[in-house]
């Protein structure tokens, strides 16, 4: 027991990431691909990298209000990420909307659809933010190896 | 002057097997950390490419519907075994020679051929457009190197072989004893082109950026790993955590075996690898940009090619003025 919670320790330093951008402004996106997770503030550190293919994925950040055109393809790459998963809502619209919530094209909040386990609010949320969300993801994520 | 070992215990313990897989993982982390250093960044720690394996083991195995399922669990078990198979094959000098059949260098590169089948075969066999599309681009590098490395082999051979006055000679361990005894061929004019060709075939055999265009992230997502998850694809990185160790060991053997022996020459050894993976693909992966396959392709028919062919043609001709 005691060695496959060791090993189970040991593979919970190894969080892969990957994004789904299920309507977002782009502005999210810039959070998390150029300034919160690849260079200044580098979460390679905590040994994640970015994937491009969901099958890969440990972690799945989802930023956008999650538009009615892009719902039925966003739970499709969702089902094809491998257990065990968490899933992080990033920026304010995946919560309530944003500045769509009276839209009649979206979807938020994004709980109605998918297993949000954390959240992290901003628009677009600060790099430590982001940072902050990953790091709690990954707590999550060990309890469910 | 070394041992020969049975070779089980040389593809499971050492040089293949744990050694190598060991050996393989370090050279990656230390190549991500460097990366990240020259980037201005932290970096994951040095044990990184073991926790990711590791956690592969962790997850879930999937497979797509349309994927032909004995092809695509099966090709990371190919891929990994001949890699395994191929670190037998490769001496250390003063440490480790390979056995009289073994040390053969065309076996080699037959065997060093087919991690690049194997990605093929899971591309194809995927079903993903994706996974088709890396599968015709890794296609068309290896179209691309396979001539180069062929031709700088064939020139080491002949270069060896007529030195010795024993004619071409395809064992690797000879090709490293003679280099021990004589110098290393890093310093032979004649053999100059060569290692550059060989520096260039290097980063494209192991899929290193800037010709890591079959597995390209940003276009491909992957290409032929994209379907992949769980333990094949944690075999598909031992794979290429093998290929590194065999492929860097053979441009070891092939051009600056040291003169020592025991564990002198067991850490020199290292020492070499560890530079090669950091100057030749660390430092060129965080410089340089990815070629388009076309681009790859031509260059390939172009510099490599000439430059191994110059190789080849010179050393026939030295040697049979007697100028060596």
């Amino acid at each position: 027991m005691t060695f496959v919670t060791r090993l189970k320790d040991v593979a919970a330093r190894s969080p892969w990431l990957y994004r789904i951008n299920a309507g977002s402004c782009n502005g999210c996106d810039v959070e998390l691909a150029t300034t919160a997770l690849i260079p200044r503030y580098d979460v390679e550190r905590l040994g994640c990298v970015y994937c491009g293919s969901p099958r890969h994925a440990d972690i799945v950040l989802i930023t956008g209000p999650l538009t009615r055109h892009v719902l039925a393809a966003a739970q499709r790459v969702f089902a094809e990420i491998p257990d065990p998963k968490v899933t992080v809502a990033v920026g304010v619209c995946p919560i309530t909307g944003g500045i769509f919530r009276e839209s009649y094209a979206i979807c938020a909040p994004i709980d109605q659809y998918f297993p949000v386990d954390v959240n992290v609010p901003g628009c677009p949320p600060r790099p430590p933010a982001i940072i902050e969300g990953v790091a709690k993801a990954i707590a999550i994520w060990r309890q469910r190896l | 002057m070394t041992s020969q070992l049975p070779i089980l215990v040389a593809a499971l313990v050492f040089p293949g097997g744990v050694f190598a897989l060991a050996l393989g993982l370090a050279l990656k982390g230390a190549d991500r950390r460097l990366a990240a250093r020259l980037q201005g960044r932290v970096g994951p720690p040095l044990a990184q490419p073991f926790f990711d394996i590791v956690k592969l083991g962790f997850k879930r195995t999937m497979a797509p519907d349309v994927a032909c399922a004995p092809v695509f669990f099966g090709a990371p078990l190919i891929g990994a075994a001949s890699m395994l198979l191929a670190m037998t094959l490769v001496p250390i000098a003063g440490v480790y020679a390979p056995g009289p059949i073994g040390g053969d260098l065309l076996v080699l590169i037959y065997l060093l051929a087919v991690p690049g089948v194997a990605l093929m075969l899971a591309g194809s066999s995927s079903g993903s457009p994706y996974g088709a599309i890396g599968f015709s681009r890794e296609m068309a590098m290896m179209l691309a190197y396979e001539g180069p490395i062929v031709l700088i082999v064939a020139a080491v051979a002949l270069r060896v072989g007529l030195a010795t006055g024993e004619g071409p000679t395809f064992s690797l361990s000879a090709i490293a004893a003679y280099q021990q005894e004589h110098g290393a061929l890093l310093f032979d004019p004649v053999m100059w082109p060569a290692v550059v060709a060989f520096v260039f075939f290097y980063p494209a055999n192991l899929g290193i950026v800037p010709f890591d265009i079959p597995e390209a992230e940003t276009e491909v997502l992957e290409g032929p790993l994209l379907e992949y998850s769980g333990r094949p694809l944690a075999l598909f990185k031992v794979m290429s955590a093998l290929k590194a160790v065999v492929v860097l060991g053979l441009g070891v053997a092939l051009f600056i075996p040291l003169p020592f022996t025991g564990a002198l020459g067991l850490i020199g050894w290292l020492v070499e690898l560890l530079a090669l993976a950091l100057i030749g693909v660390t430092a060129v992966r965080v410089g340089a940009g990815r070629m388009r396959i076309d681009q790859a392709f031509v260059f390939f028919l172009k510099w490599p090619l000439a430059l191994a062919l110059a190789s080849l043609l010179a050393a026939a001709y030295f040697s049979a003025g007697g100028a060596s």
